[in-house]
C-alpha cells in the first residue's frame, strides 16, 4: 500500500464512519464534539481490524440495483414454493469451482444465499458447495456469472 | 400518499415473513429451510424498511432505517453460510 492510495482510502473511511456517527447521534452538537474523538479512533480500529483491500467502491455501488432486483426475485421465488400446496422443490447439491480470493468467495457466498435458488455451505478447496432448492434451475451458470461480477470489484493490477 | 405507500409495503412485508415461516415448517431439510428463512425474511425486512421510510420525520431516521437494513443483510448473508456449513458437518 503506497501513499497515493492510502490518503483517499483514509478519507473514505473517515467520511463513512463520520456519517455513521452523525446518524447514530442525530447530529446534535454534543455528539459532534464527542465524534471528533470517536470517529478517528474508530477509523484507526477499522484499519487495524480490516486492512485496506483493493476494492472499487464505485463498482460496488453500481452492483446494488442488480443485487436488490435479484434478492426480490429470490424472495418471491421461495415464497411461491413455500405457499404452493404441491411444494415444488427438489433440493440438490452442486460443486462450482470459483477463481476468487478467500474474501471474495465469502462475499459471493453471502450474495448467493440471498439470490434465487442458491445457498452456499462453505467451500471445498477452491470450489463452492452450493445447495439448490430445485435441481431444475440453472445454478452453475448463475454462480459463475455472479463470481465474474464479484471479480470486477477487486483490483487485479498488482 | 405516504400512508398508502407504507400500508402497501408493510403488508407485503408481512406476507413474506409469513412465507419464510411457512417454508421453515414445510420444507423437508435444514438447507431448504435456510433458503426460506434468509431469502423471504430478507425481502420482508427490505419492504418493511421501505414502508417505514415513508413515515420518517427526517434524515436521521432515514439513515437509521437504512443502516438497520444494511447490517441485517450482512448478518443474514454471513449467518446463512455459517448455519449451512455447520448443518453439513452434522449430516456427515
Amino acid at each position: 500500500m503506497n501513499g497515493r492510495t492510502m490518503i483517499p482510502l483514509l478519507g473514505i473511511r473517515l467520511a463513512l464512519l463520520g456519517l455513521l456517527w452523525l446518524i447514530l447521534t442525530g447530529g446534535s452538537l454534543d455528539g459532534v464534539l464527542l465524534g471528533l474523538v470517536t470517529v478517528p479512533a474508530a477509523c484507526w480500529l477499522s484499519l487495524r481490524l480490516l486492512p485496506p483491500a483493493q476494492i472499487r467502491p464505485l463498482r460496488v455501488l453500481a452492483l446494488v440495483p442488480w443485487f436488490l432486483w435479484r434478492s426480490l426475485i429470490g424472495g418471491i421465488d421461495v415464497a411461491r414454493r413455500a405457499f404452493d400446496p404441491r411444494l415444488p422443490i427438489d433440493p440438490s447439491w452442486v460443486r462450482v469451482p470459483v477463481a476468487l480470493p478467500p474474501g471474495g468467495r465469502v462475499a459471493l457466498g453471502a450474495e448467493l444465499s440471498l439470490m434465487p435458488g442458491t445457498l452456499v455451505a462453505g467451500s471445498d478447496g477452491t470450489a463452492l458447495l452450493v445447495h439448490m432448492l430445485d435441481r431444475g434451475q440453472e445454478v452453475e451458470q448463475a454462480v459463475q456469472a455472479e463470481a465474474a461480477r464479484i471479480a470486477t470489484l477487486i483490483e487485479t493490477d498488482r | 400518499m405516504g400512508d398508502v405507500f407504507s400500508v402497501i409495503l408493510t403488508s407485503a412485508a408481512l406476507l413474506f415473513y409469513v412465507a419464510g415461516t411457512v417454508g421453515l415448517i414445510r420444507f423437508p431439510d435444514t438447507h431448504s429451510r435456510l433458503h426460506a428463512l434468509t431469502k423471504a425474511d430478507n425481502l420482508g425486512l427490505g419492504l418493511l424498511i421501505l414502508g417505514l421510510m415513508a413515515q420518517a420525520d427526517g434524515w436521521v431516521t432515514l439513515g437509521k432505517l437504512l443502516l438497520t437494513w444494511v447490517l441485517a443483510l450482512i448478518a443474514a448473508g454471513a449467518a446463512a453460510q455459517l448455519v449451512a456449513r455447520t448443518a453439513l458437518g452434522d449430516r456427515r
